[in-house]
């Protein structure tokens, strides 16, 4: 029985984990950025805490403070070139960058251990922080989605030449997107390397990407929400995937398809989307109290002038 | 040539030509405040070259473009929109799976004081800052009587009201200038009168107004003054009525 | 030896090369990135395989299968992640995310297939001839491939600009909506182009396949990474690019495998590629207005 609530809490501490890499993916794809390198980020938070937990002695939440910002110096950085350029050059210099990052691991070994990675970090990312923090960034994300940076970010991931003429900084609020998005990845990996005592190299590599990614776009693009959905379904899919046995990542790629074709929004925005325009319906049928009924169709109202 | 004494924004000699064409070729003229100038001229005119031109989205390959005096024509559109100068578009462009209300609020962008942490963060300055914004954006859909569809989905609305819905994001800005492209286009007269209203209300409070339209009778009853556009060349200015019956006006738009 | 090394490179980088059109004529005409483009060339490889330990055929034949294996997959791959993405006109990175579902389909099934091993070309497959040339020591087989590079190539290019087949793609390629207008059916075209990308890719992993004497299920992957590092350095959708891209990093990976170790040969290919996008992201040949953000054009 105890075994079987501990199999489940790792599962649920994953899935923490994995919503922060969610959440990290999930700002810059608001702001129209096609930045895919959180597993970078990730990597960088990670082996800062995992390097200094163990070999320096620090005190472990200090040391994921520091993977934190690391991550976010390091996309601070490559913010301001990647904010120069579009879509398809961000998501492959992104992927080169997760490349990179994975190569340095895997030869500084000096530093990195290499392909062994670094081993004994302390547990103290428990269930109950990963619960705060996790809770602690919903609501930080939430705040930030509400007013003026959240809806520039909208306006210039629906069509960029409007955002211009509303007098936007495009490349301003990617550069935030981007540093935000570091800041988060970096905590993940942080929280990540004292969850499991171990870090390795290729638990950073382009698998992650694409998790993230995937948990990203199928929870939903435009809500923080999203990034939970989407993180606790493509974690516990895999679960009850095991029947599958061999054909897992067959199952796994087609779901992946499908999703993507044929709920383009993701989970989250499609479910919120739905539930908006029934309160709008409802409204104008009079069924919620507030302004009088009329209708949508059509030419507009009377014209009294 | 009307007074350019108290013109806000200029034109002069702007060309533009792409590849051997010129799509706009020596084109003067000026948007005085507080009145509706007109910009007419058959398709393929180079109208709506002339607004990229003035917003930054295009070069100019001479000319110059003045806002108050100053030379604007190298300046990048995010800079003029905070200049003060705010267009629509020929075809709609909102979000159109966001609310009405949310498609306006993102005009007041060049309005933000409340600094970046207080807006990340949520403080009381950037939520005072969202009320007031809001309230204002309300007040707009009540000029165009439009206040019970705040909530919607602008994507779902009709094309009439989405045409407004842009009018209002423009009027957020409360711009200096306002490039109107085609805002009245598939409207029936009375959409149009109610909203030619609106625009002689906006020039009386001070905007300099540039209408692009085909509309001639509505471009007759709100504008003050009128320049035709033919192949990229201004072919005729002046008074509505007397730019109308100009030869090279018709035989433009007829082609005989 | 230094030149022994460059001609090597040349010649994996001629391969190279026909995989890295494939994959720039797909994002020049259908604008989308294909991820799975590894696994049609490793498809490619297993198909000129199966033929060759199944029927026993020549080499001709092998890359001719190879070919066909490889269009055929590649269209069939349009129709199943991105054509249904054409037509809700989706955003970008819901193209990538599709292809690399797709790709994990693919990857999954070839593993199943050959069990995860490593597969060989029958011994001898290929006649082991070895020329003397200026001290340099050629095979027979690298002088096809490099052959067999070109002549593809030629017929391409040809095709592209000489015939009307060409015409209606590059049309496409500027212009899809222009294209309708003007009566050109703008689906076939984009099927027409994926079939030719596979078939591309399919050659090529038949002459890698050959070249290496390896086929496993994983061998196109390290090959994609390679494809984008080429085609941002030639310029994306730029197909001299793609030739002079290809050959460069043949040569480079070449000289690296030889004189750095392999990994570390990986590590300069993707920072090389980081700062190409940084610095210059159009590459040699690219168009500049693929790059740059909203502004005065």
């Amino acid at each position: 029985m105890i075994r079987l609530f501990a199999t489940y809490q790792s599962v649920f501490d994953q899935i923490l984990i994995y919503s922060l890499l969610a959440m990290s993916q999930y700002v810059v794809l608001r702001a129209g950025t096609f930045s895919v390198g959180s597993a970078a980020f990730a990597a960088i938070g990670g082996y800062t805490t995992a390097i200094l937990s163990t070999r320096s002695g620090w005190h472990p939440a200090l040391a994921i403070a520091c993977g934190v910002v690391l991550g976010g110096v390091v996309s601070a950085i490559m913010a301001f070139p990647l904010s120069r350029l579009r879509g398809v050059f961000q998501a492959v210099a992104t992927m080169a960058l997760v490349q990179v990052v994975v190569t340095i691991a895997l030869n500084w070994e000096d530093v990195t251990r290499g392909a062994l990675g670094i081993n004994g970090i302390p547990k103290v990312a428990t269930t109950g922080w990963l619960v705060l923090i996790v809770a602690f960034v919903v609501a930080l994300l939430h705040v930030l989605g509400r007013f003026s940076i959240g809806r520039a970010m909208d306006v210039i991931r629906e069509d960029e030449t409007v955002a211009v003429s509303l007098g936007m900084s495009v490349a301003h609020y990617q550069r935030i997107a981007m540093i935000l998005s570091g800041l988060l990845a970096g905590l993940a990996g942080g929280l990540q390397a004292c969850n499991s005592y171990t870090i390795k190299p290729e638990d950073f590599g382009f698998t992650l990407l694409v998790n993230g990614l995937a948990m990203a776009v199928l929870g939903g693009r435009t809500s923080v929400w999203g990034a939970l959905v989407g993180a606790a379904v493509l974690t516990t899919l895999p679960e009850l995937f095991r029947v599958f046995a061999d054909y897992r990542n067959v199952v796994q790629g087609a779901l992946l398809m499908v999703i993507i074709i044929y709920l383009p929004n993701g989970i989250a925005d499609t479910l919120f989307g739905l539930a908006h325009d029934r309160r709008v319906r409802r409204l104008v049928t009079g069924l919620e109290p507030r302004a009088a009924a009329v209708s949508d169709s059509g030419a507009g109202s009377e014209v009294t002038r | 040539m009307s007074t350019a004494t108290n013109a806000i924004l200029r034109l002069e000699q702007v060309c533009r030509r792409f590849g051997g064409v010129h799509a706009v070729n020596e084109v003067t003229l000026s948007v005085p405040a507080g009145t509706i100038t007109g910009l007419i001229g058959p398709n393929g005119a180079g109208k709506t070259t002339v607004v990229n031109l003035v917003m930054g989205l295009l070069h100019l390959s001479s000319g110059r473009v003045l806002l108050d005096g100053a030379d604007i024509s190298r300046a990048e559109a995010p800079a003029l929109a905070q200049a003060g100068v705010a267009r629509t578009f020929q075809n709609i462009r909102l979000v159109p799976h966001a609310t009405v209300l949310d498609n306006i609020l993102a005009g007041y962008h060049r309005h933000e004081t409340a600094g970046f942490w207080a807006n990340l963060l949520g403080l009381p300055s950037a939520r005072a800052e969202a009320a007031a914004h809001e309230s204002k954006a309300v007040a707009l859909l009540e000029r165009f009587d439009m206040p019970m569809l705040a909530e919607h989905r602008a994507g779902g609305l009709s094309y009439g009201h989405q045409r407004r819905i842009e009018i209002m994001r423009a009027l957020a800005m409360n711009p200096r200038v306002l490039l109107l492209d085609e805002p009245v286009a598939g409207m029936n007269d009375a959409e149009a009168a109610s909203l030619g209203q609106i625009f002689r209300d906006v020039a009386a409070e001070g905007v300099a107004v540039l209408l692009i339209e085909h509309n001639m009778r509505f471009v007759t009853s709100v504008c003050s003054y009128l320049y035709a556009l033919s192949s990229g060349r201004l072919i005729a200015e002046g008074a509505p009525d007397a730019v109308l019956k100009d030869a090279g006006v018709v035989q433009a738009y007829l082609g005989t | 030896m230094l030149t022994q090394q460059l001609l090597n490179g040349l010649v994996v980088g001629s391969a190279y090369a026909v995989f890295a059109l494939g994959f720039t004529l797909l994002f020049g005409v259908n604008h989308v990135l294909n991820m799975a483009h590894g696994s049609v060339f490793m498809w490619g490889a297993f198909a000129g395989l199966y033929v060759v330990q199944a029927f026993d055929t020549s080499f001709a034949v092998a890359l001719l299968v190879g070919m066909v294996a490889g269009g055929v997959l590649s269209v069939l791959l349009d129709f199943a992640a991105f054509r249904p993405l054409r037509r809700r006109q989706a955003a970008d990175f819901a193209t990538i995310l599709t292809s690399i579902g797709a790709n994990l389909v693919l990857l999954a099934v070839a593993q199943k297939v050959s069990n995860t091993t490593v597969m060989r070309f029958p011994f001898e497959f290929f006649p082991i001839v070895m020329y003397e040339f200026m001290g340099l020591r050629i095979q027979l087989l690298q002088i096809t491939i490099v052959f067999t590079g070109v002549l593809m190539v030629t017929a391409l290019v040809y095709a592209l600009y000489r015939t009307g087949f060409g015409r209606r793609i590059r049309s496409v390629a500027f212009s899809g909506n222009t294209s309708r207008l003007l009566g050109i059916n703008a689906e076939l075209v984009n099927a027409e182009v994926f079939f030719v990308s596979g078939a591309l890719a399919g050659l090529a992993g038949v002459l890698i396949g050959v070249a290496f004497n390896s086929v496993h299920y994983l061998m196109g992957e390290p090959l994609l990474m390679q494809a984008f590092v080429i085609i941002i350095l030639g310029g994306l959708g730029s197909i001299p690019g793609a030739l002079l891209g290809g050959l460069l990093v043949g040569v480079v990976q070449s000289l690296a495998y030889a004189y750095i170790s392999s990994t570390a040969a990986d590590a300069i290919a993707f920072a090389i590629l980081f700062f190409i996008i940084l610095i210059r992201p159009t590459g040699i040949f690219g168009q500049a207005s693929a790059v740059m953000r909203v502004q005065r054009r």
